[in-house]
């Protein structure tokens, strides 16, 4: 009886808590209008149910699936890619040669019409993926180029400039889809699979390794992330995605024509991906639907429409670069901050991986020899030796533009030594990528600090847990790092606003989230005042204690007298000196090397702090 | 003889296309911004050409100034619109913010002139003349010759402009460094805008050239565009002289390939030699060409490797 009373008065509060988190729920981001939004889209075509809008919503959701496509390679990976019109075309005339010529089915023509544009990408992403921008951007568009012009030319297979006609509609288990609601729906059923696929992909992790990647490819690469293989999947999903478009765009319109291959569709599909957002699946939709239907809303402009889209792309990149649903999500911030912001998730140590006994080793971790580097006429490294041994922590100084980052940038990979070897634990490691190095155990941070302005101090941190198997997890334990630095403060905050000290330690954490061997650190303390500096030394030395090794480039000699048990002085590119502090200080080379040149950077012997 | 015609041909062709290809890499040296709507200028100069022409009945070289002028001024607006909004932002910004604008002015040209190929007057007065005492007698185009020489012109008068002047100097010096330009005094957001009146003025000027003989249509914007950066790619992204190269490369390929079965008529007999000696598909070819050569040298032709600085 009492049971029953308590339950009868639970219940009222149960649901009224329900209901709150609800509340929450909805209220949180731009969850509200998105909602809004899908609710006014299923609608539509209940509501305005004429052959005439069907098909537009049908044709609308072959572009959606396009940009969907698109928002992989351009949104996600960063590049600008101009072939997405060239798949979608692909993808048509795949279908319609197929179908109308050789009178196949939809279940053989379909596939078929996704896995030609993926093989066209997977031959064409060798030589082009590898591209800067724009030279990237031009080796696209001429292959989209090429494709048209043989389309045009190869009048028996394709029907030049005519094109095809009496395309099969689509037909499946026998039953042939008419057009109206059934074909809608087919084309809105792959739309909505083809999302599904699309964030299940860029969600969690692997979304914030493409974010670091196009916003910084290197800083991505010193992580371990292999951006060429990023950039190549991301290539051949958004191929996948065009031709399967193009193949539902042509059962629509059941004929085809070289202008699918023209440059207006892969315009089309940038302006969507542009008006829309570049990387939200809402935007992929809003672009989609609202730039089909804005030729009938143009109508006053005749068949120069196109001007509209010119002036509505130009519009939108001058004043809302991240699209509608990117200005939408921004407005929201600024305007109705969240009532809550968002809690950090609990700290979670990464489980520590049994470190190889090197210790015992009679091979440093670390064994540079006769390194060379030039660049041009400039010699900026001479038979360079250094070595670091398990747990050492190593001092590199020298004036400015003495060789010391470069050789920071000949350990990890980024630039290739013209003679010498590098050695990790008696491995070479010359010649090896920059993701391949930072995954066998070298991590570092950057002088000039390479982080994501928009990205959080956890995310920057977690997208470096390659490991891990969700972002939840990566979370936890970049959490964990960032306690370590004791910046578990600031975890959900944007690294952009952040003072220097601060993103410093920021990128110290994401190095350290590598579970590297050896860490370089490229002037951790630059930026920070005289007790951040004793705090970041005391950290420092406690992960040397556990086995860590450090090569510290450094201008603050109080900092670094305090810290290395072994200091290199590099100058104009030679070792001129090597040994403790004590003897460093004495030196008279070091003396000379200092002093001899007006420098700012000089180290300040005296305790005095570098600006 | 015929292989004089057509490298008389390529001369001109090449000439007109350097002056695209000039001013195509004057903006990107000076903004580090691809311009994509570069084509749909000079397709503009050929419709204002045509437009002067209709109100003006003067031989082209009279135009030639005012074309000049007025693609200068259409330059200044398109900067307005398509850079300086957006000079702060990461270079794709302004390849796409271009890619707006081409589209605008394309239509803008179909909407005003309709889509029908139409040819300016010619510059001195169009026919053939045959160079005199050769045997077997020279006949080459007019117009050839004089575009050949007045693009000549604008391009000598293009590299004392730059090489000789104050003027000159500080274009280039924000063209290399746009930052170390605006350290010592130089203004820099002006010397853009001239930047971009002078390539849109030199696109108009090719665009007059062009369209006699070629014609102009609305569409054809997307054809000059890519030639121009081609020219770009192949000779070293960024270099004036390799720019003018590869302007000459590309009218080689343009003239001389369909042109192979009048040099040799072995080869026009072919089968499918209709086919394969066409326009189209030393188009084709030229697209192939270039990504062979992205792929074996990724810096073009010329260039010099750049090292990124981490």
């Amino acid at each position: 009886m009492s049971l029953f009373a308590a339950l009868a008065a639970a219940t009222p509060t149960l649901l009224a808590r329900q209901a709150r988190a609800a509340r929450a729920w909805l209220c949180h981001g731009i969850r509200l209008p998105l909602l809004v939004g899908a609710g006014l889209l299923i609608l539509y075509p209940v509501l305005f149910g004429s052959p005439y809008h069907l098909r537009l919503l049908t044709v609308s959701g072959v572009y959606v699936l396009m940009v969907l496509g698109y928002q992989l390679i351009f949104g996600q990976a960063g590049a600008l890619a101009l072939t997405q019109g060239a798949f979608f075309g692909l993808g048509g005339y795949a279908t319609a040669i197929l179908g109308s010529r050789l009178g196949w089915g939809f279940p053989a023509t379909f596939p078929l019409s996704i896995s030609l544009p993926v093989a066209l990408a997977a031959l064409i992403a060798v030589p082009v993926l590898r591209l800067e921008s724009h030279y990237f951007a031009l080796a696209t568009l001429g292959i989209s180029q090429i494709l048209l012009l043989v389309a045009i030319k190869w009048e028996a297979l394709t029907g030049g400039s005519n094109g095809l006609t009496g395309v099969p509609g689509i037909v499946l288990f026998g039953a042939a889809l008419p057009r109206g609601w059934p074909l809608l729906l087919a084309v809105w059923g792959m739309v909505a699979l083809g999302a599904a696929l699309a964030w299940r992909i860029t969600r969690g992790r692997i979304g914030r390794a493409f974010h670091l990647m196009r916003e910084n490819p290197l800083a991505a690469q010193s992580v371990g992330l292999d951006t060429g293989r990023l950039r190549l999947v991301a290539l051949l999903l958004s191929a996948a995605y065009g031709g399967a478009a193009g193949a539902l765009y042509t059962h629509t319109m059941r004929i085809v024509s070289t202008e699918i291959l023209e440059f207006s569709v892969m315009v089309a599909c940038l302006t969507m991906t542009v008006v829309g957002g570049r990387t939200s699946i809402a935007g992929a939709i809003l672009g989609g639907v609202l730039l089909v239907h804005l030729p009938e809303w143009l109508r006053f402009l005749d068949r120069f429409y196109l001007i509209g889209y010119g002036a509505l792309l130009l519009l939108m990149i001058v004043v809302a670069p991240f699209g509608l649903i990117g200005a939408l999500e921004r407005w929201r911030a600024w305007f109705v901050p969240e009532a809550l912001p968002d809690a950090p998730p609990p700290r979670a140590p990464p489980a520590r991986r049994p470190a190889p006994d090197i210790a015992r080793d009679t091979a440093p971790l670390l064994a540079v020899r006769g390194i060379d580097k030039s660049f041009g006429g400039l010699r900026a490294l001479a038979a360079v030796d250094l070595s670091v041994a398990a747990g050492e922590i190593v001092g590199l100084i020298g004036p400015n533009g003495s060789g010391k980052t470069t050789l920071v940038n000949v350990v990890t990979g980024v630039y290739r030594p013209d003679a010498g070897t590098v050695a990790l634990a008696g491995q070479s490691i010359a010649g090896c990528t920059v993701h391949d190095i930072a995954r066998a155990g070298i991590a570092r941070t950057f002088q000039n600090l390479n982080l994501v302005d928009d990205m959080t101090a956890l995310d920057s941190v977690a997208v470096a847990r390659r490991h891990d198997g969700d972002l939840a997890a990566a979370r936890g334990h970049a959490m964990a790092l960032l306690d370590r630095l004791g910046i578990a403060a600031i975890a959900m905050r944007r690294c952009g606003g952040l003072a220097q000290g601060l993103k410093r330690r920021i990128e110290i954490a994401r190095a350290l989230a590598l579970e590297p061997r050896l860490l370089l650190l490229d002037e951790p303390a630059a930026g920070l005042n005289p007790s951040e500096q004793r705090d970041l030394a005391a950290r420092l030395r406690a992960l040397a204690g556990e086995g860590l090794s450090l090569l510290v480039i450094e201008h603050n000699m109080p900092f670094l007298m305090t810290l290395a048990g072994r200091l290199v002085c590099l100058d104009h590119g030679q070792v001129i000196a090597a040994g403790t502090p004590a003897e460093i200080r004495r030196d008279a080379k070091v003396i000379e090397a200092y002093l001899g040149i007006v420098d700012d950077a000089a180290p300040a012997f005296g305790g005095a702090q570098p600006a | 003889m015929e292989f004089l015609q057509l490298l008389i041909n390529t001369a001109a062709l090449g000439a007109a296309y350097a002056l695209v290809a000039l001013g195509f890499v004057w903006v990107l040296n000076a903004t580090s911004a691809v311009n994509f709507a570069h084509g749909d200028l000079v397709m503009a100069g050929g419709f204002v050409a045509l437009a002067l022409a209709g109100m003006l009945p003067l031989p082209g070289i009279l135009l030639l100034p005012l074309v000049l002028v007025l693609m200068a001024g259409l330059g200044l607006v398109f900067s307005l619109l398509a850079f300086f909004p957006l000079k702060d932002r990461p270079p794709v910004s302004v390849f796409i913010s271009t890619i707006a604008l081409g589209i605008i002015v394309s239509n803008g040209a179909s909407a005003i002139f309709g889509a029908e190929p139409r040819a300016t007057p010619p510059l001195f007065a169009g026919g053939v003349v045959a160079l005199g005492g050769l045997p077997g007698g020279l006949i080459v185009s007019r117009q050839a010759i004089a575009v050949m020489l007045v693009a000549a012109l604008l391009i000598a008068v293009q590299y004392l402009l730059f090489a000789r002047t104050q003027f000159g100097r500080r274009l280039r010096a924000t063209a290399q460094d746009r930052d170390m330009a605006a350290a010592i005094g130089i203004p820099v957001d002006r010397m853009i805008a001239l930047t971009f009146a002078l390539a849109t003025a030199l696109a108009g000027a090719a665009g007059l050239l062009l369209s006699n003989s070629f014609f102009v249509s609305p569409t054809d914007g997307m054809n000059y565009m890519v030639k121009a950066y081609i020219a770009v790619t192949i000779g070293g992204w960024g270099s004036i002289a390799g720019a003018v190269a590869g302007a000459f490369l590309i009218a080689l390929f343009d003239v001389m390939l369909p042109g192979l079965p009048a040099l040799l008529p072995a080869l026009g007999a072919l089968p499918g030699a209709d086919w394969l000696f066409s326009q189209t598909v030393a188009t084709i070819l030229l697209y192939v060409l270039l990504l062979v050569i992205l792929v074996l040298r990724p810096q073009g032709l010329f260039g010099e490797a750049v090292q990124r600085r981490a």
